[in-house]
């Protein structure tokens, strides 16, 4: 059934550049909101095995070189499944207004969407690099055709900088197929590769996955790109393709060369610790609402890698749990930037804090008030649970880590207040808000208003009651052959 | 009494003449004549290896004068295809010199 | 072996021969016009008489017997020939029917004509496992072809371009054929069958690996290997498009597996060994080498290419030395990931050949600014050209992808502790440097506005005499390099069979 997401959103794709452009953007709105209606009866539907990778799908496809199309699903990829859904459904929501060729548009994104629930999905590595080698070029035209500032740069430094992540990628897979002889993920997670093997294959692998999670010094792609995509466009990186990276370094690298893992485990908390405290004081410094998240995105995505690193089902489960919150909060601040840029055309911290936008736009302000609190990491949001879930699966392991972690955490407590003070509640006092930077049609639409309600309603939904996933994503972690016991 | 190494001696610097013709020469005819040179030169060699070549009966191994026919009958199309390109050149340019003609370049 | 034998298992070059005649014959009949362009009619009749003699040579192939071996191999029919002359036929097929738009050329008969007779010495090539008629075939091959290029009488360019193919072929010829006399000389055969125990049974004379050496400098310039991939540019730029397109996609295919049997079958003995730790002498090194100089090479020239059709020409330097690496694995696995590789490529090429044809009659010209604005005038050659592009680029879910994976894995596995991984990590890199100089391509088709506006005269044309035939051809072609993304394993498990 949950393979059904990926026929659903390629079908959509193909349907959304072939038929009318008025067509395009509803074609998207069905075919990512049943995306997300599926992942979302598969997450919580009754006896499903969520412990193991279970197998949904597996016909032979090359069969002289030993590839199947071979789906399979646990807790973990149902879990990322359904943020996939939700940031894609946001992301068509936000980008109802998309008036210069729309049907391009709507296709590139839903190739998007599709590659990334392939990935989530793949249980043949062939298959699996397929779909997330698929991702990048769509990036490309979003960003260099439907961007600003900058666009084509940022879109052509972001696909070189996947490129280059994906050849790494893609050398360690040729180098697990050609050593175990299959390319069966199942069988793979098996098989014993002789210790010196791994101890060169996994960083290679793991660099290649870590490129696309934004690992620092790798991450420089992020910000760029992020500025320089369209509204969707952002959306979808910060919300799932930053995401690929991190899994398929959860799901390829760790659990085939586990030895491998044990001997750079420590190295990647370091890169991991060193990019949440620079990238949150990067962000510090920023006058770009958008580069302000983005290096924002860099710094939570280090939390993931943490807790990847910890090799503990805690902190394990707690950088799944990350990877689904930062994927609607991210989602969420990126979008609601976008609503704001659409409207006053800068996203300048300076320019935007002479006009007021607090009364302008209530409920964009709103919606920007609540997704700052995610963010910090406030209680009662998801990126609370994810992050402490995070520490205290660190704390057994890496204590000086969480040390240092904390500092990065005031410190995007501060970058967040400071954007949020500057964009939406800026020195107002004494008619300094004049009377042509004021906007006109501040009121959000109601697609707008659909999209971020959905966004903060998940973000709600998980801090409050993080179970709701725990329960399924640490069953999952819990078989993962690379954990200390 | 010459020896098969003697032939492949003058073969090969039949060889090296006409390469070295190629490379140095300006004009395209001559360079077109050495070219000649070099296919001559495999001519010569394949010729001396027929005749010492010789099998239980002490007959040469026919194959290889066989195939200087073929190549004889080659060289001849070669020299009508780079003649007529010569020409289709020499009526656009004016020039037979290599250094004239240089509008694709890099 | 009676001569009726023969003509029964050399009936479909017949059948191409015969074909080539009857062209030019309609040619010659129908005459030249004072105007210099041939009567549309009397061209239409050429190209699908050329067409049909195709089609039918490729339907007698099929129903050639399995295996055959005439003279000692100077014929050979097995299901590897016969494979790989029907995908020869087929890609000489879509180069005559895009060659229809191909206005500029007075003589229509006459080209048409030579690309059949090209297409005949490709046959030979692929038909033959004998020095002496691969000999033949390469020069029925590389004379057909210098014509081709220099056929546009119109042009300037185009007898420069065939100057300087001819005089780099002629040179590349003679070498090999040198090579040729010493390998014969000291192996005392010209078989390839019986080439490959001579040299197993004795230690390598220093003048026969001369002999090897200097054979493979004339396939390698075939394939535009660096450094003698010198012509390819100018070639690729100065020919007619169609020539371009079928010296880059034909020509390729057949020169690959004439390379690959001659080193596997006739120089397997000798191969030595490419491993990072493993060094041994013999051809596999050296090609290593070249294959690697040809990545970095046609990669980083091609950064800087302002005109498509050169840059497309570096990039096939670039996959030239991609191809090399199945012969460097070896064996049969190696073998056919570079067939499959080669065909897959040769498919893309005579596409994209065809695009840049398309934009060549519009605006004139096949530099970069004239391909701007291409998706507003027309979405489907846009379209096509993306498909190509990204397939050489080798991302999925296009044919270029399986390919290079299945490459990279057989060398992979080839050497001893993944000895080649040097070489794949190299050409994984220069795939990286190449998506840059694809993705500028795109960029300009898909972003750039077109500056100049079009002349109204070439825009009617395009608009209106727009054959509808190459662009379908065109369309066929996209989705076929789709398909073999997709649905790579009939092909691949064809060649595999076809190796018995």
């Amino acid at each position: 059934m949950i393979a059904w997401t990926i026929y659903l959103t390629l079908a959509g794709a193909l349907l959304a550049l072939l038929l009318p452009r008025i067509l395009a953007r509803w074609v998207a709105l069905v075919a990512t909101a049943g995306g997300f209606g599926l992942g979302l009866a598969a997450l919580f539907a009754q006896h499903t095995d969520f412990a193991h990778f279970t197998t949904i799908v597996r016909v032979p496809w090359v069969p002289a070189l030993g590839m199947n199309y071979h789906l399979a699903a646990d807790g973990i990829s149902l879990t990322m499944t359904l943020v996939t859904g939700l940031t894609a459904l946001a992301a068509v929501l936000f980008s109802w207004k998309v008036e210069n060729r729309p049907n391009e548009f709507f296709f590139w994104l839903l190739l998007v969407v599709a590659g990334s629930y392939g990935v989530f999905l793949s249980a043949d590595l062939f298959l699996f690099f397929v779909f997330y080698e698929l991702v990048i070029v769509p990036k490309y035209f979003l960003i260099a055709i439907w961007g600003s500032t900058n666009k084509e740069y940022g879109a052509m430094k972001l696909t070189l900088y996947s490129f280059l992540g994906g050849a790494l990628v893609f050398i360690g897979i040729l180098v697990a197929y050609v050593t175990a002889g299959t390319l069966d993920l199942l069988q793979l997670t098996q098989f014993q590769f002789a210790p010196q093997l791994q101890a060169w294959a996994f960083p290679v692998l793991f660099l290649g996955f870590a490129v696309l999670g934004g690992i620092w010094p790798f991450h420089t792609w992020a910000p760029t790109g992020h500025v320089a995509a369209p509204t969707a466009g952002s959306m979808l990186l910060a919300g799932i393709v930053m995401k690929l990276g991190a899994y398929g370094a959860l799901r390829v690298a760790l659990n085939l060369f586990p030895l491998g893992f044990q001997m750079w485990s420590k190295w990647i908390a370091v890169l991991a610790v060193i990019g949440i405290v620079y990238a949150a004081a990067v962000a510090l410094r920023q006058n770009d609402l958008k580069f302000v998240i983005g290096y924002s995105s860099v710094s939570h995505m280090g939390f993931v890698l943490l807790g990847l690193a910890t090799a503990n089902v805690l902190g394990v489960s707690g950088a799944v749990l990350q990877m689904f919150s930062h994927g609607v909060i991210g989602a969420l601040l990126f979008a609601l930037a976008g609503a704001v840029y659409y409207r006053t055309h800068t996203r300048n911290l300076n320019d935007l804090s002479l006009m007021g936008l607090s009364r302008t736009m209530p409920f964009i302000t709103f919606a920007f008030v609540v997704a700052s609190a995610a963010s910090m990491g406030i209680p009662g949001f998801s990126g609370f649970a994810a992050e402490i879930t995070i520490l205290i699966g660190a704390w057994k392991t890496f204590p000086l880590a969480v040390g240092i972690t904390g500092l990065g955490m005031v410190l995007v407590a501060a970058f967040t207040l400071r954007a949020l003070k500057k964009s939406f509640f800026g020195d107002q006092t004494g008619g300094r808000v004049r009377q042509e930077t004021r906007v006109p049609n501040g009121a959000a639409t109601l697609a707008e208003k659909l999209g971020a309600s959905l966004l903060i309603c998940a973000t709600l939904a998980v801090g409050l009651y993080p179970k709701l996933l725990l329960d399924r994503i640490m069953p999952a972690v819990e078989t993962m052959r690379f954990l200390h016991r | 009494m010459v020896t098969l190494g003697d032939y492949l001696f003058v073969s090969g610097l039949l060889f090296t003449l006409g390469f070295a013709g190629v490379l140095l020469r300006r004009n395209l005819i001559i360079i077109f004549m050495s070219l000649e040179l070099m296919l001559n030169a495999a001519n010569l060699s394949l010729v001396a290896f027929s005749r010492f070549r010789t099998n239980s009966l002490g007959q040469p191994n026919y194959d290889g004068q066989v195939f200087v026919f073929f190549i004889i009958t080659v060289a001849a199309a070669e020299v009508a295809v780079g003649l007529a390109i010569i020409v289709a050149l020499y009526r656009a340019r004016r020039t037979t010199h290599v250094e004239d003609i240089n509008s694709l370049k890099f | 072996m009676s001569y009726l034998e023969l003509l029964r298992l050399a009936a479909p070059e017949a059948i191409v021969v015969l074909t080539a005649f009857v062209v030019l014959t309609i040619g010659l009949v129908t005459g030249r016009r004072e105007a210099g362009d041939t009567p549309a009619a009397t061209a239409g009749l050429g190209a699908l008489v050329a067409a049909l003699g195709l089609a039918i040579a490729a339907a007698t192939i099929v129903r050639l017997p399995g295996h055959a071996t005439l003279f000692h191999g100077m014929l050979v029919v097995s299901p590897l020939n016969s494979l790989f002359q029907v995908i020869v036929l087929v890609l000489a097929f879509f180069t005559v029917i895009l060659a229809r738009g191909e206005r500029l050329l007075p003589n229509k008969g006459e080209y048409l004509a030579m690309i059949l007779l090209a297409t005949v010495g490709l046959m030979l090539l692929i038909g033959s496992e004998e020095l002496l008629m691969i000999f033949i075939g390469l020069e029925l091959t590389g004379l057909s072809l210098y014509v081709m290029t220099a056929f546009d009488k119109a042009s300037q360019t185009s007898a420069e371009a065939g100057l300087k193919y001819f005089l780099f072929g002629s040179m590349a010829s003679a070498f090999t054929l040198f090579g040729l006399s010493l390998i014969y000389g000291f192996t005392g055969t010209t078989s390839l069958a019986a080439i490959g125990p001579r040299l197993a049974e004795q230690a390598l004379p220093p003048l026969l690996f001369v002999g090897i050496v200097m054979t493979l400098i004339g396939f390698l310039f075939k394939i535009a290997a660096a450094p003698f991939h010198l012509w390819a540019p100018d070639a690729y730029q100065g020919a007619p498009v169609s020539t371009a397109g079928f010296i880059a996609s034909g020509s390729k295919v057949a020169s690959f597996i004439v390379l690959g049997k001659i080193l596997l079958i006739g120089f397997g003995p000798v191969s030595g060994s490419a491993d990072w730790h493993g060094l041994i002498a013999g051809w596999t090194p050296i090609l290593a080498v070249l294959s690697a100089l040809s990545i970095l090479i046609g990669n980083l020239v091609a950064l800087v290419q302002k005109n498509v059709r050169r840059l497309l020409a570096y990039s096939a330097v670039a996959h030239g030395g991609y191809t090399l690496l199945g012969l460097i694995a070896g064996g049969r696995a190696g073998f056919s990931a570079t067939l499959f590789y080669t065909t897959i490529y040769a498919v893309t090429l005579v596409g994209a050949f065809g695009v840049v044809g398309f934009v060549r009659r519009e605006n004139g010209g096949d530099d970069l600014a004239d391909f701007a604005g291409l998706r507003a005038r027309s979405p489907l050659l846009a379209g096509c050209m993306a498909i190509f592009l990204l397939s050489l680029a080798g991302l999925p879910p296009l044919a270029g992808f399986f390919g290079k994976f299945y490459l990279f894995s057989t060398a992979l596995r080839a050497g001893a502790n993944h000895g080649l991984l040097w070489l794949v990590a190299l050409a994984l890199f220069g795939s990286l440097i190449s998506l840059y100089y694809y993705l500028i391509v795109l960029k300009v088709i898909f972003l750039d506005e077109n500056a100049q506006a079009t002349p109204a005269v070439a825009r009617y044309d395009f608009e209106m005499r727009a054959d509808y035939l190459p662009k379908m051809t065109l369309l066929v072609l996209a989705g076929a390099v789709l398909l073999l993304g997709i649905i790579p394993g009939t092909l691949v498990a064809r060649i595999l069979a076809s190796f018995g």
